[in-house]
C-alpha cells in the first residue's frame, strides 16, 4: 500500500471479492422467496389443416391450429433479482413408439419484463414508452404476472415428423415459465417442490383430440 | 532546474506514504468495500430494486478509491525518523542500545 498504484490495485482487487459475494447473496436471495404460481388452460378450438405450415416449409403436411384460454398468476415470480420471465404453452401427445417419451412442441410463449428490464425489450419507441410508464417508479411490478388470454390464437402451428397429425388423442396443453434472473441460475417449472418454490397449480388442461383434417373450401372456377 | 521537476512529478505520480498511513489505507480499504457491499444488499433487498444495489455498490467503491488511492496528508503524519548522517544525533530520539543512548 506504499504507492498509489498499489493502493489502486488492491482496492480493485478487494472489489471483485465483494462485487462477487454481493452477487452471490442476491443470487442465494431467490431461495427466500417463495414461488406459488398458479394457472387454468382450456383448450377452446381446434383444427388441422393440411398444407404448408409455415413459410419456409417445403413439404405439404398436416398440422393443427390449437386455440385456447389462459388464466395464469405468476405474479410470486418477479422479485428484484428477475430480469424476465418466459411463459409457454405446449402441446403434448403420447409417442407411437415410446411409453417412456412424449411429443411435445410449443404452440404459445410470451416474454415478461421485470420494470429493471424494459430498456431490453425490443419493441419500437412508442410501445417502449407505453412499457415504461406503466411501471413508472416500481423497481418490481408482480401485476404483470397476471394472464388473462381468452380464446387466444397460437403462435405456433404443430406438426409432426411424420406429416401425419390429424385424429391423434390424448392431447394436452401444458403450461410452463422459465424464470431469468440477473444473477444465478436460470430456472425452468420446478418438477419437484424445493423450500417455498412450489409446483406450478393447475397448469395442464384437459385431454383432447385432435379432430380430422378440416376440407379446405375449393375456389369456385371461373369460366 | 528540470531534475527537480521531474523528481516532484515522480512523487506525485508514485504517491508515496508512510507506514502508519499504509496500514490505515488497508483497513479504509477493506472496511468500505465491505460495508459498502452490505450497504448494497441491504438497501436492493429492502427497497427489491436491484438497480440501487448496483449503483450503491459503484458509488460506494468509487468514494472509496478516491478516499484511499491518493496520498492525502493523513497517510503522512507519522515520517520516518531515521538516524542522522555519521551517526552523531544532534538532539536525542531516545534510541538505546545496549543502554546507552545512540541516536
Amino acid at each position: 500500500m506504499h504507492s498509489s498504484l498499489v493502493r489502486l490495485q488492491n482496492v480493485f482487487g478487494f472489489f471483485t471479492t465483494v462485487a462477487f459475494v454481493v452477487a452471490a447473496l442476491i443470487a442465494a436471495s431467490d431461495l427466500a422467496a417463495p414461488r406459488t404460481p398458479k394457472s387454468n388452460i382450456q383448450v377452446k378450438d381446434v383444427s388441422v389443416l393440411k398444407g404448408r405450415p409455415h413459410y419456409y416449409s417445403n413439404k405439404i403436411e398436416e398440422y393443427a391450429q390449437i386455440r385456447f384460454s389462459l388464466s395464469a398468476d405468476l405474479s410470486s415470480l418477479f422479485t428484484w433479482n428477475t430480469k424476465q420471465v418466459f411463459v409457454y404453452v405446449s402441446a403434448s401427445w403420447p409417442n407411437s413408439t415410446s411409453v417412456a417419451l412424449s411429443n411435445e412442441a410449443v404452440i404459445w410463449d410470451m416474454i415478461i419484463t421485470n420494470p429493471s428490464a424494459d430498456h431490453l425489450t425490443n419493441l419500437g419507441p412508442s410501445a417502449m414508452k407505453k412499457l415504461k410508464r406503466s411501471a413508472k417508479g416500481k423497481p418490481i411490478d408482480p401485476s404483470r404476472g397476471k394472464l388473462e388470454l381468452k380464446n387466444q390464437k397460437p403462435k405456433y402451428s404443430i406438426s409432426a415428423p411424420g406429416g401425419k397429425l390429424a385424429l391423434t388423442n390424448d392431447v394436452v396443453l401444458k403450461v410452463h415459465y422459465n424464470v431469468q434472473p440477473w444473477v444465478g441460475v436460470l430456472t425452468w417449472t420446478p418438477q419437484v417442490e424445493f423450500l417455498g418454490w412450489k409446483k406450478m397449480r393447475g397448469g395442464v388442461s384437459k385431454v383432447f383430440s385432435l379432430p380430422a383434417v378440416k376440407a379446405k373450401k375449393q375456389p369456385v372456377k371461373k369460366d | 532546474m528540470a531534475d527537480q521537476i521531474l523528481d516532484k512529478a515522480r512523487d506525485i505520480a508514485e504517491g508515496q506514504i508512510d507506514f502508519e498511513g499504509q496500514r490505515f489505507a488497508e483497513f479504509l480499504a477493506t472496511a468500505l468495500l465491505s460495508l459498502f457491499g452490505v450497504i448494497a444488499f441491504v438497501a436492493g433487498h429492502i427497497k427489491q430494486d436491484i438497480k440501487l444495489a448496483l449503483v450503491t455498490g459503484l458509488l460506494g467503491t468509487a468514494f472509496t478509491m478516491a478516499l484511499v488511492v491518493p496520498p492525502w496528508p493523513f497517510f503522512n503524519r507519522h515520517p520516518i525518523k531515521w538516524l542522522p548522517v555519521g551517526g552523531v544525533a544532534k538532539d536525542s530520539q531516545g534510541i538505546t542500545v545496549d543502554g546507552q543512548v545512540v541516536g
